[in-house]
């Protein structure tokens, strides 16, 4: 009896190791799962017909239907010219908390799109691909638009491809402009051309509607962003080049200026949300849609924000040229990129590509690409998505050419709510890229300094300004000045 | 189990000591592998990594305690160290007090005693992200807030309550406690049962009232008890990151930034693991020496 029970107590222990060494087996099973299927990726190196696959990152999310049936259409499409590649939808959208342990562990997908303020960060960690070789093949590098390209770029490698050009202007809600009485004869936004003029604006809104006239942020380096924008207006230069370092230029009277304004827009005007401390990118196009907010600094590439996401009658939306300050008007650009897991063979990569010159984000005139271009533009007609012209990430005339014949063609608004706008940008010297250096850890600095302006009334900005100014030094000299 | 206790203990001891050990190794195997690959593999790796830099989590060259050096220089590092302090100060001034009185009241409460136990212990039911927003909506700023809406009512000013860099830590501090009273109320509740109750008859026989049955008896005999949780409670707030992260993202200014939550800056938003690594390692000889006062105290309350 005794002997018995030690039998079955071991026995039971025994099965309890068991089990937990197959559950240890399930991970290795699976994992080896994952490394054959880079190795079948793999062979098509040798033998170009055999089957591989791509995973898609850009592929809508499950709730947008329209734009999953879009893509249905993009893949039939692709399979058409490549029978032997599997397309796997794995919809990914970008977090800096999901990205490193996908990465690690080879789990990203193929092509996936990521933030503007990523990419460097991205490359410096060694995280996507180096896709030089593919787009001098196909002559997409000398296509795409300088700047953008630097900012894909490092020591002469291109590491992604642009979606989305921006360049930040002034969104409003016409709503709002209207119930104001702010609309000339024709109907149209009387917007503001300065920012003192802007103040101005947001207070007749804030005093007739009750609703806040501007929507500044200040939770994330979002703040920091467009406050660099603002600034940049009032004459400011936040980073510096001597000598090959980086000098940080945070406290200019210039960028001390420009911060009183932000801190008279709370204090003197009373004219933002009810706590910038908690606006970041996404609730801001929120307080936009919903006509909480008149004005939002925001740009051409995110028109669905307040439309389809937060439903904003397409035609209540207008995007006017960024106000100009006493020394300057300037719109910060950049680029939402493309990028590529570093794990994704060359075949892999130019079967991405060609998935994108499919959905006519490619810098090609096609007659595939087209299509692709007239399809995405139906589905934003059919979505309460703006149709306007891109902002040129390419520059290659062709292109250029057959995207404005197609977002012509599809038009759903009045362009006069946005024409001023795009003349602005084409103009000389307007555009300007992010700060260099490190423009994110200037951003968060310049975000603390708005929060304290925000919240203390008698915040010394100068001392505040003082010590970003420090600290964004430091950060410079162990980051970038070496 | 039955079997071993009508053995004699000595005889086992002497001749199944090996066997019983085998067993006894057997079952914790298990748990043993889990611990060593989820906890203490990890935590070795962490301290390597903290020695290098790194691309992502993989290891490039040796640094030393550059990363540390780093850490300590950043801007955040002062700002996050000193309101670590300033959580666990308010943390002992609004949330140890709390749960003691809430356990007093409600052990001397005579009707509807089991209603406030429930009541207490009701918060801590609510997931903690789902209370923490709840709580950032009750505490917007402007015309919108929820506590805003009730001050309207009883006419007095909108206040802009977490966006006061003075108000934001004593703020979160008291939905920490609003939410984790009960629990430790509960513990408190446990101890008083314990008390003789003969004590308290003896008491009130010799007309002491409630406060003095409290100040010679509730109180001493509760106190041991409270030294452990008071280190308890200082280890957890220690670690504290959620609340601020989702209320405050660590703002104004840095008022409510904890070390965790620049960790996590350092790991999430950065994506330089070595400096979270450097950061969390020395964390975690603040808490050892901690945890060390943790043993020290429940040690010296068995004997």
């Amino acid at each position: 009896m005794k002997k018995m029970k030690r039998l079955v107590s071991m026995l039971i222990c025994i099965l309890l190791v068991a089990t937990t060494l197959v559950g240890c087996k399930k991970n290795e099973t699976s994992a080896v799962g994952a490394t054959t299927e880079g190795v079948t990726a793999g062979v098509p190196a040798a033998a170009p017909a055999e089957k591989f696959q791509i995973k898609l990152g850009i592929w809508p999310e499950d709730t947008l239907t329209d734009d999953v049936k879009l893509h249905e259409g993009y893949v039939k499409t692709f399979n058409e010219k490549h029978p032997n590649v599997e397309v796997i939808p794995a919809y990914y959208k970008y977090a800096t908390d999901t990205f490193v342990s996908l990465a690690e562990s080879g789990n990203l997908p193929t092509i996936f799109d990521t933030w503007f303020t990523e990419p460097q960060k991205l490359i410096n960690g060694g995280f996507v691909a180096d896709i030089t070789d593919e787009l001098k093949a196909r002559g997409w590098d000398t296509a795409m638009n300088p700047s953008i390209r630097d900012m894909l770029s490092k020591d002469g490698r291109i590491y992604g491809l642009p979606r989305d050009g921006y360049a930040l202007g002034l969104m409003l809600n016409v709503e709002l402009f209207e119930e104001a009485g702010l609309i000339d004869a024709n109907g149209y936004p009387q917007y503001p051309k300065t920012w003192a003029e802007l103040a101005e604006t947001a207070k007749t809104i804030k005093d007739k509607t009750g609703q806040a006239g501007f929507c500044l942020l200040a939770k994330d380096g979002a703040g920091g962003w467009h406050f660099s924008n603002i600034a940049w207006g009032f004459g400011a230069t936040f980073t510096l080049e001597k000598d090959g370092k980086y000098v940080a230029n945070v406290n200019s009277p210039e960028a001390i200026a420009a911060m009183d304004y932000v801190k008279s827009l709370k204090w003197d005007y009373d004219v933002l949300t009810a706590d910038p401390t908690n606006e970041d990118w996404g609730t801001g196009f929120g307080a936009l849609g919903t006509g909480t907010a008149a004005m939002y600094m925001a740009a051409n590439d995110a028109v669905n924000q307040p439309t389809q996401v937060n439903g904003l009658p397409v035609d209540k939306l207008s995007i006017v040229p960024i106000p100009a300050g006493p020394k300057g008007q300037y719109s910060l650009s950049g680029g939402t990129p493309y990028m590529f897991s570093k794990d994704a063979t060359p075949e892999q990569i130019n079967a991405a590509l060609d998935y994108l010159e499919i959905m006519g984000k490619a810098p090609v005139a096609t007659e595939v690409a087209i299509a692709g271009m007239k399809a995405d533009d139906q589905n934003k007609v059919n979505n309460n998505v703006p149709v306007i012209p891109r902002f040129p990430c390419w520059v290659d005339q062709k292109v250029l050419d057959a995207e404005k014949a197609v977002t012509e063609e599809y038009s759903n608004v009045d362009m006069k709510l946005y024409n001023d706008y795009f003349n602005l940008i084409k103009t000389n010297g307007n555009l300007r890229a992010e700060e260099p250096g490190s423009a994110q850890d200037l951003y968060a600095e310049l975000t603390k300094v708005l929060q304290a302006v925000i919240t203390d009334k008698n915040a010394d900005i100068p001392a505040l300004m003082k010590t970003a100014n420090d600290n964004y030094q430091e950060m410079l000299d162990q980051k970038v000045n070496k | 189990m039955a079997e071993t206790k009508h053995n004699p203990a000595n005889k086992t001891r002497r001749t199944g000591f090996k066997k019983r050990d085998l067993t006894g190794w057997f079952i914790m195997l298990p748990t043993i592998l889990l611990f060593a690959f989820f906890v203490w593999e990890p935590l070795i790796e962490s301290i390597r990594l903290s020695l290098y830099t790194a691309k992502g989590i993989r290891l490039q060259e040796f640094v030393g305690l550059q990363n540390y050096a780093k850490v300590l220089k950043h801007p955040d590092f002062l700002a996050a160290f000193s309101n670590t302090f300033v959580y666990i100060l308010w943390s002992i001034i609004i949330g140890f007090f709390v749960p003691i009185v809430l356990a007093i009241l409600i052990t001397e409460t005579t009707f509807f005693k089991s209603f406030f136990r429930v009541g207490i212990y009701f918060p801590n039911v609510m997931p903690g992200l789902a209370m923490v927003l709840m709580w950032g909506f009750f505490f917007r700023p402007g015309n919108t807030g929820v506590l805003n809406i009730i001050l309207e009512k009883i006419g007095i000013a909108p206040q802009i309550w977490l966006t006061n860099p003075k108000w934001t830590i004593p703020l979160i501090v008291a939905v920490m406690t609003w939410k984790g009273a009960g629990s430790t109320a509960f513990i408190y509740m446990a101890g008083i049962t314990n008390i003789n109750p003969e004590l308290y008859e003896a008491a009130t026989i010799d007309g002491a009232g409630i406060l003095e049955r409290m100040r010679y008896i509730t109180i001493p005999n509760i106190f041991a008890l409270g030294k452990t949780l008071l280190i308890l409670q200082i280890i957890a707030v220690f670690q504290i990151i959620y609340e601020p992260l989702v209320m405050t993202n660590g703002g104004p200014n840095n008022a409510s930034i904890s070390i965790m939550q620049l960790v996590y800056n350092y790991a999430f938003r950065d994506f330089n693991y070595p400096m979270a690594a450097a950061l969390s390692v020395m964390m975690s000889i603040v808490l050892i020496i901690l945890s060390g006062m943790y043993f020290k105290f429940t040690a010296s309350k068995e004997d």
